[in-house]
């Protein structure tokens, strides 16, 4: 059984990875979200949280020092005098600022909740380019994005999950605390893996993996397939034992020569099958008159 | 026996070795003669290799100079990349030059993820090996049992000398070696590197492409790929390779929103970029993530602006995955549009089920038909198996 939903999480702590929780309105995926900050926080690492939709309390219980939440909860449009952080410091500077404060000398996490409040306010393009250039900048190890896929439309959440290397859907699994968690996951060589897992998040924010997801109405059962071997069923014997096959060998069909004769043959040494003829009386061979002989 | 007829105005081949006919065709036509291209047998027009044997029978020999390739992205854009590549490690291997611009990936990175040549297609001939002498050792005489008489003779060569060879085989196992690589010229654009500025709101282009396009007339005009250029240096072919374009990164939100502001910004692009190549001697292969792009009426109109328009479709993540008809492809190929240069219509391919499939030597194009499946014995007919 592969934990793809583990090793997923640790992958994008260990290369320069973004990640897409897309979930919608029927499962929530912020409880996922919990648990990969939880999973960062557990492997010392810096992390910083740009919280759009809900608060530091709710997000994190207690405030962690390595964890930096970045509050634009209160006030993300900039209404009031002193905004901590709005939608509109969305953008590389900004970022790459607010990234530096902390003195850590290892790359951070981003966590970012939720892409969709941005995508409202920012265009997509100006989004995606964004965040094309927190990766391949190097101030942040790894990106890990909440999407509402089910708010936006079909292009854009292709476009920026197209960014990403590895997305998550969730979906509500079969039984009550269950999910399904459909991951694709892009390595640069361009191979495509799929996966799905059924897993459940427990009190303390750790993910439990039950099964491979298995639909019942989708799956077809394999034909196995029935080569037709035209050799099986036969009233006579095809095949050959060893002592039939030495005689096979040994047999000297009739129109092989000895090897001696076959290199007198192939190696004929000049003048050995040439034909002299000498034309006698008779053989008229005269080219100006052929018809000397005729009485004409 | 005839003596070897000379050629008027062809510069000389390379002399050639003794089992090829020594039959020169006669022309009189001024044709520049590049390395890589050929003309076509229909119309005559220089053609260059895709790099991909299959992909160059469907588009009727070749890609013709001067045209643009449109390739719609599969799902997760690894089989439209790989077309790409094969694109620009035949541009290597020919000798042509190399244009890349990206806005995601660095080109110097996916220059790096070039597929290896198989060499030993494109090898030097080996001289023939002269018939063996009669002082031979004896056990050669078992090489062949029932043909002995033939065993002294040379070997047929049945591959046609490397200078008329149109078209290579890759290995994407591997990846090109630098030393092969870096003997071809290439130019770069990163579109990370050029800032743009906020677009003037009276055109119809984005910043992005217009200093794409800009770039790219530089190219053009500097290295001599202008049909107007004087004629006295060789000639050479300018291979453009343009990944995901229309992609949210180039700044269009084409593939963002269902109705989108700069709708046309694409679609001039490809106008410009059509117009530019028509004067020059490149060819252009470019790729964009049609998957994305939900107003169909600009895909058809980005279609109709592109000679050649050929879309992917990947089976890996759709439920066709498990279909038992699909076992053995990768994905299915359709053929959205062929070239009509210089005529008034030109020939739809005949058949409309074609899929592909990677594989490590080969990529392969073939005719994937349907059929019915009698009982637990299951047949399948290829008619047509494109190498």
């Amino acid at each position: 059984m592969t934990n793809v939903l583990r090793t997923s999480k640790e992958q994008c702590l260990l290369t320069n990875v973004a990640l897409n929780v897309r979930d919608s309105a029927s499962c929530s995926g912020r409880h996922l979200l919990k648990s990969f900050i939880n999973a960062a926080l557990n492997r010392e690492e810096d992390v910083h949280v740009l919280g759009f939709e809900v608060s530091e309390e709710e997000l994190k219980g207690s405030p962690v020092q390595r964890l930096h939440f970045h509050n634009a909860y209160s006030d993300p449009l900039g209404w009031t005098d002193k905004p901590t952080f709005t939608v509109h410091q969305f953008c590389m500077e900004e970022l790459a600022r607010l990234l530096k404060q902390t003195s850590h000398p290892k790359p951070a996490t981003l966590v970012i909740d939720s892409l969709s409040w941005i995508l409202r306010h920012v265009s997509p393009p100006a989004v995606c380019a964004t965040l094309h250039q927190l990766r391949k900048g190097g101030a942040v190890r790894a990106i890990v994005a909440l999407l509402h896929g089910d708010m936006h439309q079909r292009g854009t959440v292709g476009s920026v999950c197209h960014l990403a290397s590895s997305v998550i859907t969730v979906a509500p699994g079969m039984k009550g605390g269950d999910a399904v968690a459909k991951i694709t996951k892009r390595s640069k060589s361009g191979k495509v893996v799929q996966d799905e897992d059924i897993f459940t998040i427990n009190n303390d924010l750790t993910v439990v993996i039950q099964s491979k997801h298995s639909q019942v109405g989708h799956k077809q059962a394999d034909p196995e397939e029935q080569e037709m071997d035209p050799t099986a069923h036969l009233t006579f014997n095809l095949r050959l034992s060893n002592k039939e096959r030495e005689a096979k060998e040994k047999l000297a069909l009739p129109f092989v020569f000895s090897k001696e004769k076959k290199t007198a043959l192939l190696h004929s040494s000049p003048g050995s099958g040439r034909i002299l003829y000498e034309p006698d009386a008779n053989d008229d061979y005269d080219q100006e008159d052929p018809d000397d002989d005729l009485d004409v | 026996m005839a003596a070897p007829v000379s050629t008027v105005g062809k510069p000389s081949a390379e002399r050639l070795p003794l089992n090829t006919t020594s039959f020169q065709k006669k022309t009189r036509t001024k044709l520049i003669s590049i390395p890589g291209t050929r003309p076509s047998v229909q119309n005559g027009q220089l053609l260059v290799s895709t790099g991909v044997t299959s992909l160059d029978y469907l588009l009727g020999g070749g890609l013709a100079v001067g045209t643009v390739l449109l390739v719609e992205e599969d799902r997760y854009d690894s089989y439209s990349r790989m077309i790409l590549k094969y694109f620009l490690a035949e541009g290597v291997v020919c000798r042509h030059e190399l244009f890349v611009a990206s806005a995601q990936d660095n080109p110097d990175d996916i220059l790096q993820e070039l597929p290896a040549p198989i060499l030993d297609d494109v090898a030097i001939h080996k001289p023939v090996e002269q018939p063996r002498l009669s002082c031979e050792p004896q056990d050669s005489l078992d090489a062949m049992k029932i043909a002995w008489r033939y065993q002294n003779l040379p070997k047929v060569q049945s591959a046609l000398a490397s200078s008329s060879r149109f078209g290579h085989y890759y290995d994407v196992s591997k990846t090109m070696e630098p030393e092969i690589r870096q003997a071809a010229k290439c130019h770069r654009f990163y579109l990370t590197e050029h800032p743009t500025q906020s677009p003037p709101t009276h055109s119809t282009m984005l910043e992005s492409y217009s200093a794409l396009l800009k770039s790219l007339q530089e190219v053009i005009n500097s290295e001599g790929f202008d049909v107007a250029a004087p004629m006295s240096k060789s000639r050479n072919i300018l291979r453009i390779g343009l990944p995901s374009l229309g992609s949210a990164l180039w700044g269009d939100d084409l593939s963002c929103h269902d109705n989108p502001r700069n709708g046309h910004a694409l679609a001039t692009f490809f106008y410009g970029l059509r117009a530019m190549l028509r004067s020059s001697l490149a060819v252009a292969v470019v790729t964009v993530p049609s998957h994305l792009i939900q107003d169909r009426a600009l895909m058809g109109n980005i279609t109709r602006l592109c000679d050649n328009a050929i879309a992917l479709e990947s089976f890996k993540g759709s439920e066709r995955e498990t279909n038992p008809l699909y076992k053995d492809y990768h994905g299915l190929l359709h053929v959205r549009q062929v070239p009509h240069l210089n005529c008034l219509a030109s020939k739809l391919p005949d058949h409309k089920d074609l899929a592909f499939k990677l594989k490590r030597k080969q990529f392969t194009i073939e005719l994937c038909q349907p059929v019915s499946t009698i009982g637990c014995q299951k047949s399948k007919v290829k008619l047509l198996t494109v190498a």
